[in-house]
């Protein structure tokens, strides 16, 4: 698997503030990256020195085995960029942001209307061509974004943010279009604060005030230590009047963390707690119909366990 | 999998994409033309029809002690310069004085009782003039005209006196290419270098920030648009509304405030392009450091106040402290209104203004080379 996207050691500083601190990561050709983190961790900074418009304070960063330093312009031919704000004109109408896109990258004449009306196509966008862009809604938006920043075929999609405010309809949409790019060979590099979006993906990076404190397959972290450590399993635990039941449950020796899941609590204990001393400490603050599974770690558990860890570092370290 | 060819040094690369947008962006925005247009043909209208600094029927007060055919003669004599009209007569010095402190006359002439005693027996006779020096330049204008007058029948009366034909020496002034020293033909060319900045620099300074502030400048430095493919794009389409905004000024010139265009048309044509050009560069020079359109604009106007005072639109350049004489030959409309008042007024010919127009030629080229190399393909 030869790497497209490679940074190593990528650092950003503004003043005195460290934006990106020594970032190290690869992707691979035809992988979708998903690049996870709260808003102001660095995800954009990442996106935007990998795309060549901002400069790095040190490290460095590949494209295609083209550093982003000195050879921005061999870069800017092969990646596609799609910005949080899907920058669209919106005077123009779907039509005429294509066309603008495919002349923005050299694309004339025939060559230019095959490209379109192929990515029309892939987009549903038929019905819409004539509409002026302001006009669309937030999903359609989305799609014309993308296709925009498709046009002249990039071999390297980064996608800020794709979803943000998109109906869950639209988003499964979406990523059913990135996984075919993807499989067509396509390098997809998406940020997200979706869990179920990051799950999607082949390899997920973890970044948390400018560091990137995990990166690998949706599994391997699953089975990190730090989040399932020896000698403890995780259980989702159905009943009654859920909130009341987590207060109660925290109470028990073992319980290491407890947190609700729509109808349902998921905890992490201790093996030695067995069902029956969940069942029973429940039925005595009187709640009932208490249903007790077994399941492995989500992702979501992944990302708070280690924010946790990490921020506790970081409080142990200033104290 | 790139379909890019190989175009790897082109330095306009990505302008053909910019023209397609940005001609359609201003013809579906008609906002932005209506802001083009409509202030510079108001201030145009405006400043040709009140920048009139020619004097005439200035209000006068009377008071005549003397009441002989000789002293009305002489008030005939005043009001026949047109400098001045009568809007009254009083009785005392008092009433005289009172009328030019109400504004209701700029001066006031008072004959006293022997004026045609005086006259007649050869003294001195005099005529008191009050003006109203709170306005210099009316107030200097009626002393010179009240000077001539008394001059002229001072001369006549000698004349007589001395049986001679005509005055020791006379001087036969001849106005050359303003004979009637009508002010529009002076201020009106200047007003359509000044008026023409209005529209030019805001609009390519708010074509380049909004796409700032919008976030498609982004998306674009992502592309391989190079920074000179970008300002061309940008300039290209407001050259042509400048262009446009200036034939119809030009045409206002001529058949509202009827000032003939003495010398070549299509020097005056290349000039303005070059100066509009020039203009639309230091638009673009502002959006190199704007961060929103307030700031544009902030920016634009310090650029465009000063050339309205130190350009030699209103006060001539030669008077003016070395200072502002200096502030003076860095702005681009100095060069335009000398160079269009030579053409439209003068006739001048090419040998005789090519040193503004070089001037104004080279200001362009430096101002877009500029701004396209302060143009950073970077943000932050």
């Amino acid at each position: 698997m030869d790497a497209m996207i490679e940074c190593d050691r990528l650092t950003k500083r503004f003043g005195d503030f460290t934006a990106v601190d020594h970032v190290s990561f690869s992707v691979g050709r035809g992988s979708i990256f998903g690049f996870l983190g709260p808003n102001g961790s660095g995800k954009s900074t990442v996106i935007r020195m990998l795309c060549g418009i901002l400069e790095p304070s040190d490290g460095t960063a590949r494209i295609a085995g083209h550093d982003v330093r000195r050879e921005g312009d061999a870069i800017k031919e092969l990646i596609g960029y799609m910005s949080q704000k899907f920058s669209l004109y919106d005077e123009l109408t779907v039509d005429e942001n294509l066309t603008f896109s495919g002349k923005l990258y050299g694309l004339n004449g025939a060559a230019l209307r095959k490209r379109r009306d192929e990515l029309i196509a892939t987009t549903h966008l038929e019905p819409y061509i004539n509409r002026r862009a302001a006009l669309l809604s937030g999903g359609w938006r989305q799609r014309l974004a993308m296709a925009c920043a498709l046009m002249h075929k990039p071999t390297v999609l980064f996608l800020d943010e794709p979803t943000a405010g998109i109906d869950p309809v639209a988003r499964r949409e979406l990523w059913d279009l990135l996984f075919e790019f993807a499989g067509q060979g396509m390098t997809l590099f998406v940020t997200t604060h979706y869990m179920d979006e990051a799950e999607r993906c082949d390899h997920v990076g973890y970044i948390y005030m400018s560091k990137l404190i995990v990166c690998g397959e949706p599994d391997e972290l699953k089975r990190m230590p730090a989040v399932s450590p020896a000698g403890t399993r995780r259980l989702d635990v159905t009943c009654d009047h859920v909130t009341r039941a987590l207060q109660s449950i925290r109470q028990l020796s073992g319980v290491r963390s407890a947190t609700v899941f729509g109808q349902s609590m998921h905890l992490l204990v201790d093996d030695k707690i067995k069902r029956e001393q969940i069942e029973q400490q429940l039925r005595a603050v009187g709640i009932g119909n208490v249903d007790v599974h077994v399941i492995g770690p989500s992702l979501e558990d992944v990302f708070v366990t280690l924010t946790a860890q990490h921020a506790n570092a970081n409080g142990r370290k200033a104290a | 999998m790139t379909v890019v060819l190989s175009m790897k040094h082109q330095p306009f690369r990505g302008l053909g994409a910019i023209l397609f947008k940005e001609f359609i962006s201003v013809w579906r925005d008609p906002m932005t033309l209506f802001f083009m247009f409509f202030p510079p043909l108001i201030e145009m209208i405006a400043f040709g029809y009140a920048l009139d600094n020619d004097v005439k029927h200035m209000a006068m007060v009377v008071l005549n002690e003397d009441r002989t055919v000789e002293s009305r003669q002489l008030v005939e004599k005043f009001v026949n310069t047109e400098t001045f009209r009568v809007v009254g007569e009083v009785r005392n010095v008092d009433e005289l004085a009172s009328q030019i402190r109400k504004g209701r006359a700029y001066c006031g002439l008072e004959i006293p009782p022997h004026f045609t005693r005086d006259v007649r027996a050869g003294y001195p006779a005099q005529v008191q003039l009050l003006i109203d020096g709170s306005n210099s330049t009316t107030a200097l204008q009626a002393l010179n005209t009240a000077v001539a007058v008394a001059l002229t029948q001072s001369l006549q009366t000698l004349m007589r006196e001395t049986a001679r034909r005509s005055p020791p020496i006379e001087v036969r002034p001849q106005m050359l290419y303003n004979p009637t020293m009508r002010s529009p033909n002076f201020f009106v060319p200047g007003v359509i270098g000044v008026v023409l900045q209005i529209g030019t620099t805001f609009a390519t300074a708010m074509a380049v920030v909004r796409e700032r502030e919008r976030g498609t400048l982004e998306q674009l430095l992502v592309s391989p648009l190079s920074r000179w493919g970008l300002m061309l794009g940008k300039l290209v389409p407001y050259l042509c509304i400048g262009m446009m905004m200036a034939l119809l000024l030009y045409g206002i010139m001529r058949f509202v405030f009827a000032v003939p265009i003495a010398g070549s048309l299509l020097a005056l044509v290349v000039s303005t392009f070059v100066y509009v050009f020039a203009l639309l560069s230091l638009g673009l020079l502002v959006a190199t450091k704007a961060e929103n359109q307030m700031q544009a604009l902030q920016m634009s106007m310090t650029f465009i106040l000063p050339s309205v005072f130190f350009s030699g639109f209103i006060f001539p350049r030669e008077t003016m402290p070395w200072i502002f004489y200096a502030i003076g030959t860095l702005i681009p409309t100095t060069y335009f209104i000398a160079l269009s008042r030579a053409i439209i007024l003068r006739g001048a010919h090419f040998f005789e203004y090519w040193p503004n127009l070089a001037i104004l030629c080279v200001m362009a080229v430096a101002l877009f080379c500029i701004c396209a190399l302060r143009f950073r393909r970077k943000i932050g």
